[in-house]
């Protein structure tokens, strides 16, 4: 009877194993195909259009392409100021003086409260009739970190209040100073806390760092507009942007991903 | 205490963008001055108005206006650096001191001698109606009540509203009645749509150059009538730039060169097939 029952129990232990295995399979296996298939309709129906002029794309593309490098560059340099500002939003939207307090919490009603786009025609074309003049790529920049910085804020604020209070009593248990419990206790635990959040901010940066164009700054979008209409393969160009941004939404979500496992090593 | 160290970061913060804004317009000097210093004439014109300016693979960009600005530019003794802002932000001055001058086929005309100083005219064009080329137009008068494309910002859009005065106070046909108007950011994006098969518009109008471009490129589009006004087009300074009087000479002159050596005839038989649009017609 127990051998009959040692010789059962493995083989539908094995069985339901492969079932699952297949069925996995099945599902991704049908899942890829859907965005064959999608994506292979799309590519028909442009190319159908009888409009396609793939010459296009070997003599554009690089100019296009260049355009990314910009686009990286500014992104970068915006999500770290960004950084920058929400740390200083979210210790204002917590401190315990008043004007500091609202201030900081102006800044993040009003940034958020107002459309990117309009904040970059203000930067770029109403501050110099107060007499500021900025580049169109510091103003890119500016505007991009200014913006994000306000979501930002509220991001690092909640990381903040999401450390447990207990590590904040131990340390003042310990006398330590409340600056030096922010810096070195707070902060640190705050930011593992909020890398997705980051993450995804610069990910949705990446997209809205498209809204430059129209301070003329020559970054993906305004290459891929610029040359796709003068030669009327505007869809070609649109495309090519856009395959652009979806690939380096991808690599950048790649390396969030990383990055989080990285800082989760601690929690195993 | 935290809030005196944020203070002093946010007061550091506001002081650099205060520094950022102070930058330019430091003495009285002139601005052929710093640009003979500097040895670059930063040139402001369009990324998509063929054949007077437009971009190539390399990201540069070639064309009459291109050339004429490399030919002053040499002619003073420094470099073109190009920019590529919007067209109306051009045309509406305020630079900002961003660019030295404009070589965008800007055309002469009072409202504008009170943002801008002008150099002497450097061509001319003819103002061409034209229409979309199955829509049976074939005069003028056909156009009335319909709806005519125009470049933002240009004159061709003022000829519409009824309000242009050339420069030069040259004469004008008058305006299709009830013809409204509609506008893109440049004149060639409305060639562009009509090409891509929208029909959002009967009537396009832009200079005679211009639409023989874009009816080489493919656009549906077909002349019609006689040219509805001749404009006289030049290289422009915002008066609100920093000191520009000799900067405006040293540009008047060489475009006076330019013209009695016939420099300008070549380069307009160049890029206009062979018509020399430098002298008025």
């Amino acid at each position: 009877m127990a051998v009959m029952q040692q010789g059962i129990q493995p083989s539908i232990v094995d069985e339901i194993a492969r079932a699952q295995a297949a069925s996995r399979r099945d599902f991704l296996l049908k899942f890829s195909l859907t965005w064959v298939v999608i994506i292979a309709g799309i590519a028909l129906a442009i190319w159908s259009t009888g409009n396609a002029d793939p010459a296009f794309t070997v003599k554009w593309g690089p100019l296009i392409l260049g355009g990314a490098g910009i686009t990286v560059f500014i992104c970068i340099t915006s999500i770290i100021g960004a950084t920058v500002l929400a740390v200083l939003g979210a210790l204002g939207r917590l401190s315990l003086n008043p004007f500091i307090n609202g201030a900081a919490s102006l800044y993040v009603s009003l940034v958020r409260g107002t459309p990117l786009i309009v904040q970059i025609y203000f930067i770029f074309f109403a501050l110099p009739q107060m007499g500021i003049v900025l580049d169109p790529i510091i103003a890119g920049i500016f505007a991009l970190a200014f913006n994000y910085g306000a979501y930002m804020t509220e991001v690092f604020r909640a990381g903040i209040q999401a450390v447990p209070r207990g590590q904040r009593e131990a340390a003042q248990a310990l006398g330590m100073p409340e600056r030096l419990i922010m810096r070195r206790i707070v902060l640190p635990q705050a930011t593992r806390i909020v890398v997705p959040a980051i993450g995804n901010d610069f990910v949705s940066m990446i997209k809205d760092s498209s809204l430059v164009s129209v301070v003329s700054l020559q970054e993906l979008l305004w290459r891929a507009n610029s040359v796709g209409r003068s030669n009327q393969q505007l869809i070609q160009a649109l495309l090519i942007a856009a395959l652009v941004y979806w690939a380096l939404t991808i690599i950048f979500s790649f390396f969030q991903a990383r990055l989080e496992k990285r800082l989760a090593k601690g929690d195993r | 205490m935290p809030s005196r160290r944020i203070a002093v970061i946010i007061g550091t913060f506001a002081l650099i963008l205060a520094a950022c804004g102070g930058g330019g317009g430091s003495s009285g000097e002139d601005m052929l001055a710093r640009v003979k210093r500097d040895g670059v004439l930063r040139v402001a014109t369009d990324s998509n108005y063929a054949p007077q300016s437009f971009l190539k693979e390399d990201g540069t960009s070639e064309g009459f206006d291109i050339d004429v600005a490399n030919e002053v530019a040499k002619r003073l003794g420094v470099k073109a650096e190009f920019q590529y802002p919007q067209w109306s932000v051009i045309e509406g001055g305020k630079w900002a001191d961003r660019f030295d001058i404009s070589v965008g086929s800007m055309t002469v005309t009072e409202p504008r001698k009170e943002i801008f100083d002008f150099s002497q005219t450097y061509y001319y064009t003819p103002a061409q109606m034209s229409v979309i080329a199955d829509s049976g137009i074939t005069s003028l008068d056909g156009l009335a009540g319909k709806v005519i494309c125009t470049g933002e910002a240009t004159s061709y859009w003022q000829w519409l509203q009824g309000t242009l005065k050339l420069g030069d106070g040259g004469a004008q046909t008058p305006v299709p009645n009830g013809a409204t108007a509609t506008t893109f950011a440049t004149d060639q994006d409305c060639a562009q749509s009509a090409q891509s098969g929208r029909r959002d518009f009967e009537g396009f109008l832009t200079s005679s150059t211009t639409l023989k471009a874009a009816i080489d490129a493919g656009a549906p589009l077909a002349a019609v009538g006689d040219p509805v006004y001749f404009e006289p087009l030049a290289i422009a300074i915002d008066k609100a730039s920093p000191p520009h009087a000799e900067l405006n000479a040293a540009i008047d002159k060489a475009i006076a060169e330019m013209h009695a050596d016939g420099t300008l005839s070549g380069l307009a038989k160049k890029w206009f097939d062979g018509v020399d649009l430098s002298v008025k017609q």
